[in-house]
């Protein structure tokens, strides 16, 4: 549906998006990852056909981006950071404008207006001023004019960003609900709404793609999950004899008290050290307090990704 | 494509209606006008002699002065808001080509300074009614001297569009708007400054108060009509580009 091939944004003297290539196949949930000013924003607007690229190749539900530019934005559904909207028309008045302006004519267009406004949940607001709205509402009207003119691709910049937890979790249901029967490409710093809505994450920063793979994948592939421990035995003692295991990494005491210890203890990327640990404590018959397994979260493969 | 040049000119003309700056420019430029009627009037009273009322109206400093101030104020958010607000992002993101909203956007505002002159032709016909059509109509001048207020309007809010798609702030979009139409207009005086013949002919080409003289005479020029329309359409190419190139910038 996408195919990015060695895409490079120049700005007056910064290079904001540095030479990424990535693909998102008909059907996916797409979602964009990176720290602000990671070059997610330049990159959508780039694939919506509001910026220019500097180089490489962009191509939308198989069409090249530069030669078919209208027909491209026709098969788009964009959704920008902040959903600037005319704040002078009314909600529905403002959504017949844009689906007109997308080309739909006649009879259609009161039937896809009342679609969308049906689908984001704002039918009850469609004679109310979009400027008397509240951020959540607006987000809204953003998103039925993203589908209004049934986009195959959606490209979503922030979508939930400024809103309070009821309203994130309306925007995020109704984006799964869209996401049944479209492409979805949507950016996002708040990491357990992709975990949440998207079956694919691509990771940016700096305007380089630092990964690109499904959560499940990308989780395994930065470092293996932490292992809890709380043991009855000296720390420095636990710690050691822990450390001495072949695929263990890092062990760290977390606290000590009443000849208790607590212990993380984390395996080397790729490596699963419960069954190891687990033979180790009974070895040595070390009262067992609390043995819990967590796997890595998006945040740490974030984190571990994206810092200096 | 007129359907996307028709839809985006109904959105524009709203835009420019639900603005408060509308009915201020409606209601200042109505007074004005009818201050300044009232006081052709007086000098029709006084004995102007061989002239008709619309053509001291015409020439008078009122209009001039109302037309060099209001178009600014009325062209000077057409783009810089879009900006400013972010619009212009879905707008242009939409299956719509620059000339689509460089058009539409000046239709709209050409269509509110129509709107705009329209008391000062109901005081005409008023003051014809009144006076129990002492003088008969001279559709010659009337009619041309119309002519050019759509003329020069068309010439005058093409530099205020480019002026506002230039920038995000509409003060300054309305600053270079009227710096620009000003300096064209007063062009005009230089000729009263000058003996030099080739700058006086240039300056008669240019000088929007002699056409004005002209056409409100009931003497019809095509010069003038070129020079209008062509500047206009110069202004509108130099604002679809200035609106692609800003894509270019960002």
């Amino acid at each position: 549906m996408i195919d990015v091939k060695n895409l490079v944004k120049k700005y007056a003297g910064q290079t904001a998006v540095q030479g990424i290539s990535f693909a998102v196949n008909r059907g996916e949930v797409v979602g964009f990852l990176g720290p602000n000013g990671a070059g997610k924003s330049t990159t959508m607007r780039i694939l919506t056909g509001f910026l220019p690229a500097t180089s490489g190749e962009v191509s939308v539900a198989g069409l090249d981006l530069l030669e078919n530019s209208r027909e491209v934005r026709r098969k788009v559904g964009y959704m920008p950071e902040n959903v600037p909207l005319y704040m002078d028309m009314r909600v529905r008045e403002y959504v017949e404008y844009r689906a007109a302006l997308k080309g739909i004519r006649g009879r259609g267009l009161r039937n896809r207006v009342s679609d969308a406004l049906a689908r984001c949940g704002i039918t009850d607001v469609s004679r109310k001023m979009i400027g008397a709205l509240s951020r959540g509402y607006r987000q809204r009207v953003g998103l039925a004019d993203a589908i209004v003119h049934e986009p195959e691709l959606l490209i979503l910049d922030e979508p939930t960003a400024g809103l309070d937890p009821n309203q994130i979790r309306a925007v995020r249901d109704l984006i799964k609900e869209l996401g049944k029967d479209r492409t979805i490409l949507l950016s996002t710093h708040i990491l357990p709404e992709v975990e949440m809505v998207c079956s694919r994450a691509i990771i940016i920063n700096r305007g380089r793609i630092e990964a690109s793979d499904t959560l499940e994948n990308l989780s395994k592939r930065v470092r293996s999950g932490s292992l809890f421990l709380e043991l009855k035995v000296a720390g420095a003692e636990a710690k050691a004899a822990l450390e001495a295991l072949p695929d263990v990494g890092q062990v760290d005491i977390r606290g000590e008290a009443d000849g208790w210890v607590q212990l993380e203890c984390l395996a080397k990327p790729g490596k699963d050290v419960r069954r190891t640990v687990d033979e180790l404590i009974k070895d040595k018959r070390w009262p067992l307090g609390e043995f819990r397994y967590a796997k890595p979260t998006l945040e740490d493969v974030f984190v571990e990704l994206t810092q200096e | 494509m007129i359907r996307t040049i028709l839809v985006q000119t109904k959105r524009e003309l709203g835009a420019i209606l639900f603005s408060p700056i509308a009915y201020v420019l409606l209601t200042c430029f109505a007074l004005l006008h009818g201050f300044s009627f009232t006081l052709c009037v007086e000098a029709m009273q006084q004995g102007v002699k061989n002239v008709t009322i619309m053509f001291i109206f015409f020439n008078w400093f009122f209009f001039w002065f109302a037309l060099i101030l209001f178009v600014p104020i009325l062209t000077m958010r057409l783009f810089s808001e879009e900006f400013k607000s972010g619009t212009v992002e879905p707008l242009l993101t939409a299956p719509v080509s620059e000339w689509d909203v460089v058009i539409a956007k000046f239709t709209a505002a050409f269509l509110f300074y129509v709107l705009l002159w329209v008391p000062s032709a109901l005081f005409y016909t008023i003051y014809q009614f009144l006076t129990g059509h002492v003088t008969p109509v001279q559709w010659g001048p009337l009619f041309l001297g119309y002519a050019m207020v759509l003329l020069i309007g068309a010439f005058y809010i093409s530099i205020g569009l480019f002026a506002s798609s230039l920038t995000r702030n509409q003060v300054v979009a309305a600053v270079l708007a009227f710096a620009g139409i000003a300096l064209l207009f007063f062009c005009s005086f230089l000729g009263f400054f000058t003996v030099n013949p080739q700058l006086e002919e240039l300056v008669n080409y240019i000088s929007s108060l002699n056409h004005m003289r002209l056409f409100a005479n009931g003497t019809f020029d095509s010069r003038p009509v070129i020079l209008y329309l062509s500047g206009a359409v110069l202004f509108l190419f130099l604002t679809e580009r200035a609106l692609a190139g800003r894509r270019l910038k960002n």
